[in-house]
């Protein structure tokens, strides 16, 4: 049980940190909910007992619940952090599964046990996933990775859903329509997470199109050992970033697996159109000699044509550099909305001019330096001063295309990394191939 | 042993048998037991005497029925090499997983043979008599066996009982399963796995973070 003691304090501080930089980078949403959740407004009692209720129901969470929780205190920074980390401290205080259930699982899904299935089988788990958990094992003396899927899982995801509808419609403040829209989306999502086959499936359809970029390791999948809720794959050599930085790293390597992340990511963005690995640190193993393993493709996000090519003409400078061009755009892609009053266009208009031109600096070099803690710390500076701003405050609707969550949370994701790595990388993208087409 | 008696045995044991099938059907295809002893014996061609050799009431056929299941599970749990090895708590949980899967194909059977009861806790079936006494039976060897081996922490008071908790934590299973509407019955596999963990905690160590685990589970359950 020693390995399993320590996965998931690990687990939980890498996602904490993941939720922060994350939350912090998205700011203004975040520290003015988070503020007015929890009541540090203390005229604010009401709001204060409303944040003790959503304190408590979520203390309730489990699951995929804990899931929908986090997918959205990442895709919109709108959890306050004493929140996120409840949920990261729950999830992962999940208790192994049983070997019983284990055996049980595997006679009812592929009609055999594991030990008739394999060589040899880890009875315990050698690391927590979010809705299973992995087990080590070994055939043909080739090392596999098996993860199995806790029981139940696909049968909550709507009564967990249930719970955590109200109280992200508290927190972000938008009708119930609206967030039976968004709830749709997260629930599709959510659903396909939990169908091992279609990871598989689309595990090996990624492998295939990334193919081109040399030093990503994907491993091979076994179908004849996978169903539904086991998931049989090749064991990756590697590390979490977090053990390999112990290591000390030389610049070098650190650089270059810096770069790799970003080419992947830059890949799946412009040339797939279609995100498949999330950004997060449990996600990928490094190895020393700056080559990457990459697992988890359980959820993949499609960005659409329209939105495509309307949204990443805000990295185009020609148009974000001139007014009537960035508003006509901030209008096209719901940033900014026909009701709102004239002065709050201008409001706003100047926030996400502010913000976006920060946020997208590493975009605008060709070589950016992910350790420099000055460009950190003015997003943190920036995030400050939006927190107090009572035009923002009162802006109720949630703001920008549905899509470009995915894609920020993504970029969260990916800086995060890339600045836990203290990488210096070349940035140049297809977006500057963009402007040129322009 | 002499042949006859052999002989005999065999005999009572296929009429035995011959008696609970009819029986299990009846209840399966009509929703309810036969009007009486007499109109069940005289369906299945045997006299209302050669019936009272064997039981004295349909309780006790459906009593037999829940045994023979019992006894079965068990039988096949104990040919398996990895259960053999299993300790004291996956014993439990191995036969919890085997128990539930072997009584699948008479779920219809078994919410009908519950029926009376809303809350098998509060309102032990006649039916489980048998099966009962065998489950406690188990359940005080695997305690022993625990103990012995330094799983089970001796406590004087109520290390007695334990055969009783454990078996009120199959009620409560055998509760949850009748009204699982999941997909292949996975909250009783989760309802399981937390219980045992509960009810082993309980034994083992400190039982709150495992109680509060399960407590959520029975929360969120609706
Ligand atoms: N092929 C593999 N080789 C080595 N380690 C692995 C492999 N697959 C998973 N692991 C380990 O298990 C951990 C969890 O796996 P994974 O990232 O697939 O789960 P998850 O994303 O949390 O869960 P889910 O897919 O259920 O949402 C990884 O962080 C890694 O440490």
């Amino acid at each position: 049980m020693k390995e399993q003691d320590h996965i998931p304090t690990s687990r939980f501080s890498r996602t904490g940190n993941f939720l922060k930089t994350g939350a912090k980078v998205g700011g203004n949403y975040l520290k003015y909910y988070s503020k007015k959740l929890l009541g540090t407004d203390d005229t604010d009692a009401l709001q204060r007992e409303n944040a003790e209720d959503i304190y408590d129901a979520l203390s309730k969470l489990k699951g995929s619940a804990l899931k929908i929780a986090q997918m959205m205190s990442m895709d919109e920074g709108v959890l306050p952090k004493a929140f996120t980390d409840k949920f990261t401290q729950a999830q992962y205080s999940a208790p192994p599964l049983s070997y019983p259930l284990v055996v049980k699982t595997f006679k009812s899904q592929l009609g055999k046990s594991p030990s008739e299935v394999f060589d040899s089988f880890s009875k315990n788990a050698v690391a927590a996933a979010s809705i299973g958990q992995v087990h080590l094992a070994e055939r043909d003396g080739h090392k596999l990775a098996v993860k199995v899927q806790y029981p139940g899982v696909a049968d909550s995801i709507n009564s967990d859903l249930r719970i955590v509808k109200p109280l992200v419609s508290t927190m972000l403040n938008i009708s119930s329509s609206e967030i039976d829209h968004y709830l749709q989306e997260v629930q599709a999502r959510l659903m396909e997470e939990t169908d091992y086959e279609l990871e598989l499936k689309r595990s090996m359809v990624i492998a295939k199109a990334c193919a081109p970029i040399q030093g990503l390791e994907f491993p091979s999948y076994y179908p004849e050992f996978s169903s539904g809720r086991i998931l049989t794959m090749d064991w990756l050599a590697g590390k979490h970033l977090s053990e390999f930085l112990k290591t000390d790293p030389s610049q070098e390597t650190r650089n270059q697996l810096g770069q790799l992340l970003w080419d992947f990511y830059d890949f799946q963005i412009h040339e797939l159109r279609q995100v498949h690995a999330d950004p997060h640190p449990g996600n990928f193993l490094f190895r020393e000699d700056g080559t990457i393993g990459v697992i988890d493709f359980g959820c993949i996000k499609e960005f659409s044509d329209q939105f495509y090519n309307d949204y990443f003409q805000l990295m185009i400078p020609e148009i974000t550099n001139n007014d009537k061009n960035f508003e006509e755009l901030l209008f096209k892609l719901d940033f900014l909305l026909p009701t709102d009053k004239p002065e709050e266009v201008a409001h706003f208009k100047r926030v996400y001019f502010e913000v976006h031109h920060l946020l997208s600096e590493p975009f605008f070099n060709d070589e950016f330096d992910f350790a420099d803690p000055g460009y950190f710390a003015r997003i943190y500076a920036l995030s400050e001063v939006y927190q107090n701003d009572k035009m923002l405050r009162k802006a109720k609707a949630a703001r920008g295309p549905r899509d470009s969550i995915y894609l920020n949370r993504t970029y969260f994701g990916l800086y995060s990394l890339l600045h836990k790595l203290e990488a210096n990388i070349i940035t140049r993208s297809k977006v500057g191939t963009l402007a040129e087409h322009s | 042993m002499d042949p006859n008696t052999t002989q005999q045995n065999s005999d009572t044991r296929d009429v035995t048998q011959k008696i609970v099938n009819a029986y299990k059907e009846y209840v399966l295809l009509n929703g309810t037991e036969p009007p009486s002893i007499y109109a069940f014996c005289h369906e299945l061609g045997i006299s209302e005497d050669e019936f009272y050799t064997h039981f004295n009431t349909f309780d006790q056929v459906a009593s037999a029925f829940w045994s023979q299941l019992f006894k079965e599970v068990l039988r096949e749990l104990r040919s398996d090499q990895a259960y053999v090895e299993y300790n004291t708590r996956e014993k439990l949980l191995g036969f919890y997983y085997a128990f539930f899967e072997a009584l699948k194909p008479h779920r219809s059977f078994a919410l009908l043979s519950f029926r009376d009861s809303v809350s098998l806790l509060k309102r032990e079936s006649q039916h489980l008599t048998d099966l009962k006494k065998e489950f406690r039976l188990w359940v005080s060897e695997l305690v022993n066996e625990g103990v012995r081996q330094g799983e089970i922490a001796q406590r004087s008071r109520i290390t007695g009982a334990y055969d009783n908790i454990i078996w009120m934590q199959f009620l409560f299973l055998l509760n949850f399963w009748r009204k699982d509407g999941s997909r292949g019955f996975e909250r009783t596999d989760a309802a399981i796995e937390k219980s045992v963990r509960f009810g082993f905690d309980l034994i083992e160590k400190n039982a709150l973070d495992s109680a509060f685990d399960f407590g959520k589970f029975l929360f969120q359950g609706k």
